[in-house]
């Protein structure tokens, strides 16, 4: 038996979200939580209610101007060329009612997560709503408005001198904003595996971004080939995570877990399937437990393929932090209740059919730099990690 | 399009150069010209004689003009050999009011590292090809989070305004754009020229549609 979970969530929650036909839809959240509660995963395990983030904790890591700007924004004041300056009112980033409180509470849950599990009141705990790791210091970015991750990090670091964190991001996009805000800082392990920045969003995450003054080494960046799949994904984490992890050996970790790489994912080029989705939070956990008493804090991420992928990739998370496991099939209840709504046929199973998946032509050469990467990437951080 | 505060001045020499200027006078020596090399770690030293550029040495310059490293006749030869000697005494200058494509061009064309600026007879800077190259990465918006979008317009007035349009209605912020002429231009294709957008958003398949859907051909992101 290896540690005790939670998952911090409130309906407020799910007022994060842009409206209308925009692929951040906090639907996702709903049929996801739906998933397991139906699945009976959530039966010992009640929602921890958590508070928004205080103006206080939003400046740990982004610019007073920026957070009034949001504020003024989400009751429908600024001038829009002004708040565009700032990345809001884009396509990507609609100005909503309300916006930053919405935004401060997803910020709230991932703090109360990490300082749940800090204070050893659990040893895991995950809070799906969270991972907006785009969000720069002065600037909403990729749906991002505000960044729990870099919040939560920053607090925990000012209630715990001197603890060392370890952030590792599995989105299919580079985590830049975490890792822009702890680039010097040696206290602050950041890991982004994503797809290469030359195909996608937000174009950088390059080996060579390993980290300034100070912090140089503490930065570590995978680029992955587009259609990177299942086996070479594994294959790359298994050669990188675990290393670095034990050389810089974390009090924490923190991990965003981005379901977007998934072969249907309609923002991305990747090829992974449940499979990964299903591996990655099992050995996170694994190295928590080896590396840090278990603590882990768990978040999730991109994800827009909301009604095939996303609610069974994050059941699979749940059932990696619950110590639970994954149920085989998809439950009848739930598939009623909700397949008239989407607009796709939805899986009877909680894992993908490696049938339906075949083995790309190009794969073996996708692995192949994928492998010299991984090489390149330990050729240059690791003499610096301590 | 938005300009990010600051980034407009990377446009010209002034504003991409090096400032500080390490320089040498003619009769100083290869082995102090070296040492000075290696301390700053710089690869080219303007040379001064009263106030006026006379000429510039290289790091290469020096190695290749003194006996290779473990050779006894070097520790002479670096004290002996002054740079007046070596140096190339016809050098090509960047003023500061230079566009940077024009100082990258006289790089390429001269096929030299770097270029000193002067204003009237002073020496006020130095420019390398690897401040040239920051510049590009500014202009190119390459250290903004965006998504890079190759689009082949065909060479006729109005096509950059009919793509940023599009943007526009949109709501896609065009970080950067960059178009020039088509180099390997199939057969069946009309005369065009490439532009390279570096647009601020996660979603490109709405904008991908209609760019094709009004006729320009998206070279980037490739497709399976």
């Amino acid at each position: 038996m290896s540690g005790r979970a939670a998952v911090v969530h409130d309906l407020n929650l799910e007022a994060y979200g842009f409206g209308g036909d925009h692929p951040f839809n906090p639907l996702r959240i709903r049929l996801t939580l739906e998933l397991c509660e139906t699945l009976g995963l959530l039966q010992d395990y009640p929602f921890v209610v958590s508070e928004p983030a205080t103006v206080e904790d939003l400046t740990t890591v982004h610019s007073l101007t920026y957070v009034r700007l949001v504020q003024k924004a989400g009751r429908g004041v600024g001038d829009l060329l002004d708040l565009m300056h700032y990345g809001l009112g884009t396509e990507d980033n609609p100005i909503f009612p309300d916006m930053h409180e919405a935004c401060a509470r997803v910020v709230g849950a991932v703090l109360q997560a990490s300082r749940t599990v800090m204070r050893g009141e659990t040893d895991h705990a995950m809070c799906i709503s969270g991972g907006l790791h785009h969000a720069m210091r002065s600037r909403a970015s990729g749906f991002c408005v505000y960044n729990d991750a870099g919040v939560a990090i920053a607090r925990l670091k000012e209630e715990h001198p001197g603890i060392r964190v370890a952030y590792l991001d599995t989105d299919a996009h580079h985590g830049d904003g975490v890792q822009w805000m702890f680039y010097d800082n040696p206290e602050v392990l950041t890991v982004s595996m994503h797809e290469s920045g030359r195909y996608l969003f937000p174009g950088t995450g390059g080996v060579e971004e390993r980290g300034r003054d100070g912090g140089v080494g503490y930065s570590v960046n995978v680029p992955l080939e587009p259609y990177t799949d299942d086996s070479s994904w594994i294959s790359c984490f298994e050669d990188v995570v675990p290393e670095v992890l034990r050389a810089f050996g974390p009090d924490l970790i923190l991990s965003q877990n981005g379901c977007d790489g998934h072969a249907l994912d309609p923002l991305t080029h990747l090829s992974a399937t449940t499979r990964l989705y299903e591996h990655i939070p099992r050995r996170v956990h694994d190295l928590a437990h080896e590396l840090c008493e278990g603590r882990w804090v768990a978040t999730g991420g991109g994800g827009y393929d909301i009604w095939r992928v996303v609610p069974r990739a994050w059941t699979a998370l749940w059932t990696a932090i619950s110590h639970q496991d994954l149920p085989e099939k998809v439950p009848e209840n739930w598939l009623a209740a909700r397949c008239a709504q989407s607009p796709v046929a939805l899986p009877r199973l909680m894992r993908d059919d490696s049938a339906d998946y075949p083995v790309a032509e190009r794969a073996s050469v996708i692995a192949e730099r994928n492998r010299r990467t991984t090489e390149r990437v330990l050729e240059k951080v690791m003499p610096l990690i301590r | 399009m938005s300009m990010s505060s600051g980034k407009a001045r990377m446009l010209l020499v002034k504003d991409a150069m090096t400032h500080e200027v390490v320089v040498l006078p003619p009769q100083a020596t290869a082995g102090e010209a070296l040492a000075l090399c290696r301390e700053r770690r710089i690869r080219h030293l303007p040379v001064l004689e009263g106030g006026g550029l006379v000429g510039i040495v290289s790091d290469r310059d020096l190695r290749s003009a003194t006996p290779a490293l473990g050779d006894p006749a070097r520790a002479e030869a670096l004290g002996r050999i002054v740079v007046s000697e070596i140096m190339a005494s016809d050098v090509t200058t960047a003023r500061p009011e230079d566009p940077i494509e024009e100082a990258a061009n006289a790089m390429r064309e001269k096929k030299v590292g770097c270029l000193p600026v002067v204003e009237g007879d002073a020496l006020v800077g130095i420019i390398s090809s690897s401040d040239v190259m920051e510049a590009l990465v500014y202009l190119m918006g390459a250290h903004e989070p965006g998504n890079r979008l190759e689009v082949v317009m065909p060479d006729r007035p109005g096509t950059l305004a009919g793509v940023a349009g599009i943007f526009g209605e949109l709501g896609i912020n065009i970080v950067s754009a960059v178009a020039g002429p088509r180099r390997d231009l199939p057969d069946s294709s009309e005369p065009g020229r490439v532009a390279v957008f570096r647009v601020d958003t996660m979603d490109l398949r709405e904008a991908v549609e209609i760019l094709e859907r009004a006729g320009y051909a998206v070279l980037w992101p490739p497709k399976p």
